[in-house]
């Protein structure tokens, strides 16, 4: 689904990411971590088209990103406040998202329904506009427009950051169950070793820049993990 | 302490982002302030000689007694125009730094505003003429002392007024009453005031109310400035609205583009900078007023005031796009939306604000029809030709606005730059070229006819200049995704 080669990002004389090749096939649990600094966020913007990459470049769905915008309708994601508009309730931003993505407004009522659990009764007919919302619910806010947005692919960048714990096991479990029945392609990031080892397939460690590990997931992969980070230390 | 603020202050002004643009407006400021100290000394001497002159009176007791209407204009401009003291406070609160102190340093900011020094322009000349002219040193400098004070008070006053709406009201009253009281001649306020400063001049102790009122409004302001500096208050955070505008169904005729337009519509209502943009191009409706003198009869004028008079919210909001999306633009651009459509969803929004404001600007058919037709003219070229090159020059402009803060509408002029300026030479010239032309060729309707031909065929190549503008915003993707990554800059 997502093929990146001979991917980096100068700034300066400052290399932030250098990816020879990362191949993510379609309906793959992706899961990237890696210390503050290591270019996750820098993935995910150069996939998103964000940032403009110094040499190669990425294709999603065959189509490079940076050339056309093709991949577009392909792609959802959610990356930090940004990507909400603070001036409408969370109900408007669903449906402009919806509208955007050419869903029905009774899809996404539906569709909002089954995320009532994950946002706790704290987001839904509040008459709160999203600047006036907590951090951790407009994350909720975020990922659950990220996902009712229907598309093959979903990018989270730190979905369990800020949420408290009940949420992020909620969380767990949404992504857990989205991946297996939907067949969706999801890149998320993570600090948390644990969280992103249970939800992902596949764990790809960036480290200055570089992929230093890449490995499918299996019941050994959280010790590695920590063995490896404590090596940094 | 005030060291460390100044530095901080330096250091958001040279690391925020376009430090090269905004060197070049404090450069075209520097202009702009040597405009105002001609202007301002310029009538200093007027106000002097030529009230001697012309008159044959003493001016000061008629400078004296005009002094209550520049104040009285002072405090309402102010309370439009100068911004609130902004100092991004947040990360000093916790700091071991006195509130009072950051409250001081805010104050002190406002102090040195244009609105204060403008006045030295006027009265230091004045002052200085009237020492020249054998009157009284300690009365002048009392004089001079007492008219300081004054305008500090007002300065002061105007930080209560933003925040306090029981004391707006109050004093919104006091100068309207006022005002119709002097209308209706039953009290005349110079006959209060300008005997007062006369007598300071005489005895310039008298001087000592307008210092206490300038204390008394400090203490007043400061007081309130501190005890504001909370992070919930309203002050420093807006004040939570309640749901506005809600379901905008009717707009759903438009297709895709409503889902815009519906937002756009939310983002005026439900936001202080926007609904202020709307308003200062309601303002603008009324700018030809200024032009209806006898003056500015030449045809040339009327095309100048068409252009504006129907192009205000063009210009006041259109300026400022894709600004007004900074907050969330890397959703806009991972949205399953082509550029084009995103575009397009603006232009319609500025071209129904100018066709809004057709009907609404009717009244000048009181004055004449030519200068209404003018006006019909300059809306036609305003959605035809303005409308794509505001939506060009947003291209360029790379400055954040965040939606959030307190900051005016009006002071705030930091998207300026080189190259939007350029573009809004043609805004304005060229249609009053086209008429030039028209008048040559045959007469004023001719004239009319040429700027409304060429805002049609505008309208009708849209797509193809569009498609070229599309082009653009994609080459300055990247660069301003960038530079909307830096709020509060």
């Amino acid at each position: 689904m997502i093929n990146i080669s001979l991917l980096s990002k100068k700034y300066g004389d400052q290399t932030v990411l250098n990816i020879d090749e990362l191949h993510i096939p379609s309906g793959q649990t992706f899961g990237l971590v890696g210390n503050n600094g290591a270019g996750k966020t820098t993935l995910f913007s150069l996939i998103l088209d964000l940032i403009s990459p110094s040499t190669g470049h990425v294709k999603n769905n065959g189509v490079v990103v940076a050339d056309s915008e093709a991949w577009k309708p392909n792609t959802a994601a959610f990356i930090d406040e940004q990507f909400l508009i603070g001036y409408l309730t969370p109900e408007e931003y669903f449906y402009f998202i919806g509208g955007l993505r050419e869903i029905k407004k009774d899809v996404v009522t539906a569709a909002l329904t089954t995320y009532e659990d994950f946002f706790h009764g704290e987001v839904l007919g509040q008459k709160k506009y999203i600047r006036d919302l907590s951090k951790g619910n407009q994350k909720k806010v975020g990922i659950v427009a990220a996902l009712l947005s229907n598309t093959p692919v979903v990018i989270l960048d730190e979905p369990f950051a800020n949420l408290d714990p009940t949420t992020q096991i909620r969380l767990k479990n949404l992504l857990k169950e989205e991946a297996s029945t939907t067949g969706k392609t999801f890149l998320i990031s993570s600090h948390d070793l644990q969280h992103v080892t249970e939800v992902c397939d596949r764990i790809v460690v960036l480290n200055k820049g570089k992929i230093v590990r890449d490995e499918q997931t299996s019941p050994t992969t959280l010790q590695e993990l920590e063995l490896f980070f404590r090596e940094q230390l | 302490m005030i060291k460390r603020f100044i530095y901080l202050q330096w250091k958001s002004f040279f690391r925020a982002a376009g430090v090269a643009t905004k060197m070049l407006h404090k450069i075209l400021l520097v202009f702009v302030w040597l405009y105002f100290a001609f202007v301002f000394t310029g009538l200093a001497f007027i106000a002097f000689f030529g009230i001697q002159e012309e008159i044959g009176e003493d001016p000061l007791p008629i400078v004296s007694g005009f002094l209550f209407y520049a104040l009285a204009i002072w405090v309402v401009a102010r309370y439009f125009i100068q911004k609130m003291p902004l100092i991004h406070v947040k990360p000093l609160l916790a700091m071991p730094i006195a509130r009072v102190n950051i409250a001081r340093f805010g104050l002190l900011k406002t102090v040195f505003s244009f609105f204060n020094i403008v006045n030295l322009f006027f009265f230091v000349p004045f002052g200085i003429i009237l020492l020249k002219e054998g009157y009284n040193p300690i009365g002048v400098i009392g004089w001079l002392i007492a008219v300081g004070s004054i305008i500090l008070s007002t300065n002061f006053l105007n930080i209560i007024l933003n925040s306090k709406d029981k004391v707006l009201v109050a004093v919104g009253v006091l100068l309207l009453g006022v005002y119709g009281l002097q209308h209706y001649e039953m009290f005349d306020i110079t006959a209060v005031v300008g005997p007062f400063f006369m007598a300071v001049y005489q005895q310039p102790f008298w001087a000592l109310i307008p210092v206490a009122l300038a204390v008394v409004t400090y203490q007043w302001s400061l007081s309130h400035f501190r005890a504001s500096l909370y992070l919930d208050n309203e002050v420093m955070h807006q004040k939570k609205e309640t749901h506005r505008a809600g379901e905008l169904g009717w707009l759903d005729g438009f297709g895709r583009i409503a889902f815009f337009l519906k937002n756009d519509i939310r983002l005026i209502v439900r936001n202080k900078r926007a609904r202020m943009s709307v308003w200062m191009g309601f303002a603008f409706l009324f700018y030809g007023l200024i032009f209806m003198s006898d003056l500015y009869s030449g045809a040339v004028w009327q095309v100048f005031i068409g252009v504006f008079v129907s192009g205000g919210f063009l210009f006041s909001f259109g300026q400022f796009v894709p600004s007004w999306d900074s907050g969330y633009y890397p959703l806009m651009m991972t949205q399953n939306v082509p550029y084009k459509e995103y575009l397009i969803s603006k232009w319609w929004l500025v071209v129904v604000g100018t066709l809004i404001s057709l009907p609404l600007a009717s009244f000048y058919l009181f004055f004449s029809w030519e200068t209404y037709l003018a006006i019909l003219a300059g809306g036609i070229y305003n959605m035809g030709v303005n409308a794509h090159l505001v939506l060009l020059s947003g291209a360029y402009t790379r400055t954040p606005i965040d939606l959030n803060s307190m900051q005016g509408a009006f002071g705030d002029k930091k998207s300026f730059n080189i190259k939007t300026l350029l573009l809004s030479i043609p805004k304005i010239i060229l249609p009053m070229f086209i008429f030039y032309v028209g008048v040559l060729l045959h007469s004023k309707l001719v004239g009319f006819g040429l700027i409304a031909l060429v805002g049609v065929l505008g309208v009708a190549l849209r797509n193809a200049v569009f498609k070229w503008i599309e082009q653009i915003y994609q080459h300055e993707k990247y660069q301003t995704l960038d530079a909307y990554k830096q709020r509060n800059a």
